[in-house]
């Protein structure tokens, strides 16, 4: 009903927006109708008629205009559909959202490797094969920085640090709710033709190509207005809402992944929203910030670009970081190691991130005294990153390792990270990466990182805290094939893309030169094997929910915050507000705890 | 207390041996395997021999990662529902420490060698004996022999005599394209307003039908034309190189 009231409010904003700039174009003598400069005009308008459409007149400006808001009544699944303003509702949604559009976006790859089987056209126009390319890549960025975050950042967040919610309800609901307007902009642009570009969008392709580019341009600015948004809420929550005694140094180690990487997210996004608004004008008004002939800088959308987008890719992983230690603490039964260690790289990935964008742009024509200071920041940002290795590594070795299915996950993090992590070394030398760049050696890459590690750290998060979300168990077994099926999939699909990417496969084409064939056609099967080990997570996922094994409290037998309470959590997540008295992490200290929960007087 | 420091030394010993074998085993297949195609230039030289330093500096550090997590999860697994913790071992100062400085020391060394020193040798010699302009437009290659003063609009092939230096001045008239020619370690891209420069020394005979490396692809996503926007790449003789701009020349005349 909300979501109802919602899309009429959309759809008024964007007609009051498009009659406004319609009129103003009329009244200067302009031809009053022009679809993207109208579009562009009802973005803001549509965006908000949605946002007071969905819940936030109702629940929320009521009180504005000296009236009552109206109380949250809504219960049982439809508060899934409403306006919530609880966390774990809104981490569910998030969660939920997120899988689906990971799921989209990978038949869409599976779609672009179907295509790639063979060497010549196959069902493809190379046009089509761009449309899909790029929104297999938009997508799976967007689901790449949003779906740890907020899924298990909302969930498991505010529990894990002892609080009831977090620091401003509203405005993670709002967080949430921006979501839908992103994803009814991408499928806008798919409807009006797609759009060419791929996910860097970059200028001035993005400005002369078809309309589609201009919703993925929106798309993107209001995801990055919801990490915003979101970002602030984590900060102040992890700085306010702690519990009694839960010190810096006590907190769990997903919990510093998550309070970094919204100070990445806070301190960046608002750059590609710089990046995606001057792609936006460029279009519609014609400002020339990109061309040399009249003023501009054909390489300005780059920096601006990659100025948030490295950054971003450890938005993307750092949070599958913080899950990956966390299991692997918990299903050792042994204290995360070097712990101290851990959180120094995270934070030190995060201030090092600020120094390194030029590396995606050492072929772009950018100053060649530029190439050395950028190489260097590059390579040196591993050092930050094998801390968490070795706080990784430290933390099994001789521990009690008990390898449910969170553990699997977790320890494929750590396997298959560590192929995308050296590799960036070599990426990073920009005297090789005159060759790489571009290649499907950076496809590779980059898919080892982030499907590698952060989806796959996605996985081991949705298996951990299943229990904890729904109150019930997911299927231990169909877990293991699951997992066996993927990671297998994963490195027959993306391994050997290292290969063709140095023997000259380039990005981004729907054809190439015959003697790749074969390896591409091993890749395709290999590619759809992987896809279908999806089947089985979605079977085991949607049973378990609907039919698994009640969960205990505290089924793994772990040690922080979020196990000590009822699985799923009641409303304000403890009965009692807990007492933190020691770290996260008590394994092998049986009079070490880590908080309190009785009721006090 | 005493059989447990045992054990772990006895773990240690293993992890040590399986590491030196691993790695050895890893050496010896990166340099008995060429995974380069052919390199026909001078950059080529640069960028091949880059790889193969960082793949052998990359081989023991991936080869520990992989023995230490391989070892622990055959040999500290226990069963799923065994509750019993293990020892709270929470930091190793040793163990961090040499993990600190060896993750700094080879990051610092790779930034020198083969960083810099593979930008140094790229940008070492600005003299060339012959200039190319490329020009890049939605879908097409224009290339202008300077010296030659001949031109191919939308070209079929890029035409090169051997052992030649060779100076590539690259822009575009419409969007952002790359100019890449794989088997010359080439690439830079086009950019509408800017012209970029690669210096580079042809050192080997060849052409397309013989191997693909011998193409400018374009590299940066363009549009709907970008798969087909290339075309093949020859290296003659310097001799039939002069041979073939003639040819070029007579062709215009008569054309
Ligand atoms: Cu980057
Ligand atoms: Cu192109």
């Amino acid at each position: 009903m909300s979501i109802l009231k919602g899309i009429v409010g959309g759809i008024l904003g964007y007609l009051l927006g498009a009659a406004l700039v319609t009129s103003i174009r009329a009244a200067t003598g302009a031809e009053p109708w022009d679809f993207e400069v109208a579009t562009m005009g009802a973005y803001l308008p549509t965006v908000v008629g949605w946002l007071l459409g969905v819940g936030v007149w109702e629940y929320w400006a009521r009180p504005w205009f000296g009236r009552e808001a109206k109380p949250y009544t809504t219960v049982g699944w439809r508060r899934y559909f409403n306006f919530d303003t609880d966390h774990k509702v809104i981490g569910i949604q998030y969660l939920v959202s997120f899988l689906f559009l990971f799921f989209l976006a990978g038949l869409f790859a599976m779609v672009m490797r179907w295509e790639l089987m063979n060497p010549g056209r196959d069902i493809l126009t190379p046009s089509s094969y761009n449309g899909f390319m790029s929104l297999h890549g938009t997508m799976m960025v967007f689901v790449a920085v949003a779906a740890i975050v907020g899924a298990f950042g909302n969930y498991i967040v505010p529990i894990m640090i002892g609080a009831d919610d977090m620091a401003f309800p509203k405005l993670n609901a709002l967080s949430y709710w921006l979501v839908p307007v992103v994803v009814a902009f991408l499928t806008a642009s798919f409807l009006v033709g797609g759009y060419d570009t791929g996910w860097t969008g970059y200028a001035p392709l993005s400005v002369t190509t078809r309309t589609g580019a201009l919703f993925f341009n929106l798309a993107f600015l209001t995801l990055g207005l919801s990490s915003i948004v979101g970002a602030i809420n984590f900060l102040t929550t992890v700085h306010k809402m702690r519990a009694p005694g839960m010190t810096w140094s006590r907190l769990p180690i997903f919990v510093w992944s998550i309070y970094v990487t919204s100070w990445l997210s806070l301190i960046f996004t608002q750059f590609i929203a710089l990046a995606m608004l001057m792609v936006v004008f460029a279009r519609t008004l014609g400002m020339a910030f990109f061309e040399a002939a009249a003023g501009g800088d054909p390489l300005l959308y780059q920096n601006v670009f990659w100025f948030y987008s490295h950054p971003a890719v450890y938005i993307m992983i750092l949070p599958a970081f913080g899950v990956t230690l966390e299991i692997l603490s918990h299903f050792s039964r042994k204290p995360l190691f070097a712990y101290k260690w851990a959180v120094g790289g995270m934070i030190g990935i995060a201030a090092m991130s600020a120094f390194v964008w030029a590396h995606h742009m050492f072929t772009s024509g950018m100053p060649d005294v530029l190439l050395k200071p950028f190489l260097a920041s590059t390579e040196l940002i591993s050092i930050p990153t094998g801390l968490i290795m070795l706080s990784a590594l430290g933390t099994i070795w001789q521990g009690r390792l008990r390898l449910h299915v969170p553990m699997l996950f977790a320890l494929g993090v750590v396997f298959n990270f560590l192929f995308g992590g050296i590799t960036g070394v070599f990426l990073a030398d920009a005297p090789l990466d005159i060759q790489l760049h571009d290649t499907y050696f950076v496809v590779a890459h980059f898919h080892y990182v982030i499907l590698g590690g952060g989806i796959f750290g996605l996985f081991a998060a949705v298996y951990y805290w299943f229990p904890k979300m729904t109150g019930r168990m997911m299927n231990e077994t169909l877990g293991k094939v699951h997992f066996w099926w993927m990671i297998i999939g994963f490195n027959f699909t993306f391994m050997p893309m290292f290969w063709i990417g140095m023997n000259g496969m380039n990005r981004r084409i729907s054809d190439y030169v015959p003697n790749l064939g074969g390896t591409n056609r091993m890749i395709s099967l290999a590619g759809f094997f992987l896809g279908m080990s999806f089947v089985i997570f979605l079977w085991n996922y949607i049973y378990s929910w609907w039919r698994g094994a009640d969960a205990p409290s505290n089924p793994w037998g772990a040690t922080t915050l979020e196990w000590m309470t009822s699985s799923p959590p009641p409303l304000e997540n403890f009965d009692v507000i807990p007492e933190v008295v020691g770290g996260p992490y008590t394994y092998g200290d049986k009079s070490a705890k880590h908080a309190i929960l009785e009721p006090r007087l | 207390m005493g059989a447990e420091r045992s054990d772990n030394r006895v773990d240690l010993i293993i992890v040590a041996v399986l590491w030196v074998a691993l790695t050895g085993a890893g050496l010896w297949w990166a340099t008995v395997t060429n995974l380069h195609p052919i390199g026909a230039s001078s950059n080529a030289v640069i960028s091949d021999e880059a790889f193969d330093l960082l793949l052998y500096l990359s081989m023991p550090v991936t080869t520990f990662v992989v023995v230490v997590l391989g070892y622990s999860v055959l040999r500290f697994r226990v069963s799923l529902d065994e509750t019993e913790d293990a020892a709270p071992v929470r930091s190793n100062r040793l163990f961090i420490a040499m993990w600190v400085l060896i993750t700094v020391g080879l990051s610092v060394y790779v930034i020198f060698n083969p960083g810099f020193t593979g930008l140094d040798a790229l940008a070492a010699d600005k003299n060339a004996e012959m200039t190319i302009e490329v020009t890049a437009s939605q879908w097409r290659w224009d290339y202008r022999y300077v010296e030659e003063n001949i031109e191919f609009l939308d070209a079929d092939g890029l035409v090169l005599p051997v052992d030649t230096r060779i100076l590539f001045k690259i822009t575009s008239q419409d969007v952002i394209h790359s100019f890449w020619v794989p088997a010359f370690r080439v690439k830079k891209d086009a950019v509408p307003g800017l012209i970029t420069e690669v210096y580079m020394t042809t050192t080997k005979l060849g052409d397309f039908a013989q191997d693909d490396g011998f193409r400018n692809q374009c590299a940066e996503l363009c549009g709907t034309g970008h798969t087909r926007m290339r075309t093949t790449v020859t290296v003659l003789t310097r001799v039939d190189f002069i041979a073939w701009v003639d040819a070029q020349r007579n062709a215009e005349v008569s054309g």
